[in-house]
């Protein structure tokens, strides 16, 4: 994990891969709204949010969600 | 030299590896070549000596290409896709010197099939450059 791993909040993460200002993050943003939303980010904003919240999306999870919102959903379901 | 087949079940958060190399006048000409950066800082022994380097100085983006040979060649090897590398110039480089690149997984995503792997350079005890590089472990054909 990165020193300043437990630091960090969804919206930095955003932030850190798809450059949104955390003022600019909303929940329903979609790869329609983030310009640098592509294949390889949305691969490097899943392996960043396993590293900083200690856990392992499932296939399924990463193919159906669709927006940042749903993203931030069920990583929250994984710290419960 | 072939690079190392490592899949991703055979990788492990913590796994480590490194590789020596000694870097010529040759290598930094070659680079320069290839980059297009003939800075006389790299360049002129003259010119770099009126600066408070004294010598030239090896590009740091030679030390980002062990950065490549590392996760190309070494660790994860043969199946490696590079995506994203950081990396931060801590002390200056020279001709002659010889360097360590060691690279430890700090983080492996499954479902992804991407690594982040933080890179140290060091040139005895001394640290020259650190970086973190994500790469994906590419499936087989």
């Amino acid at each position: 994990m990165d020193t300043d791993a437990h630091m960090k909040t969804f919206d930095d993460i955003v932030y850190e891969i798809f450059n949104v200002p955390q003022s600019e993050v909303r929940d329903d943003m979609s790869i329609k709204d983030i310009p640098e939303w592509d294949s390889m980010n949305y691969l490097l904003f899943i392996a960043k949010l396993e590293e900083v919240f200690s856990f392992s999306f499932d296939m399924d999870e990463i193919m159906n969600a669709k927006t940042l919102g749903e993203l931030r959903v069920i990583t929250e379901a994984h710290q419960k | 030299m072939e690079a190392r087949d490592l899949q991703l079940k055979d990788i492990t958060v913590g796994d480590t590896s490194s590789f020596e190399r000694t870097i010529s006048e040759g290598d930094i000409a070659a680079f320069a070549e290839i980059s297009g950066d003939y800075n006389p800082l790299h360049m002129d022994a003259k010119y770099a000596a009126q600066t408070s380097f004294g010598r030239p100085v090896v590009h740091g983006m030679f030390l980002g290409a062990l950065c490549s040979s590392f996760v190309g060649m070494y660790l994860p090897g043969k199946r490696c896709l590079y995506m994203s590398q950081s990396l931060q110039f801590k002390k200056p480089v020279y001709a002659g010197d010889t360097v360590i690149v060691t690279g430890t997984v700090r983080s492996k995503s499954v479902a992804t099939r991407v690594l982040s792997i933080s890179i140290s350079i060091r040139r005895d005890e001394e640290e020259v450059a650190v970086g973190e590089a994500q790469v994906q472990v590419l499936e087989n054909q």
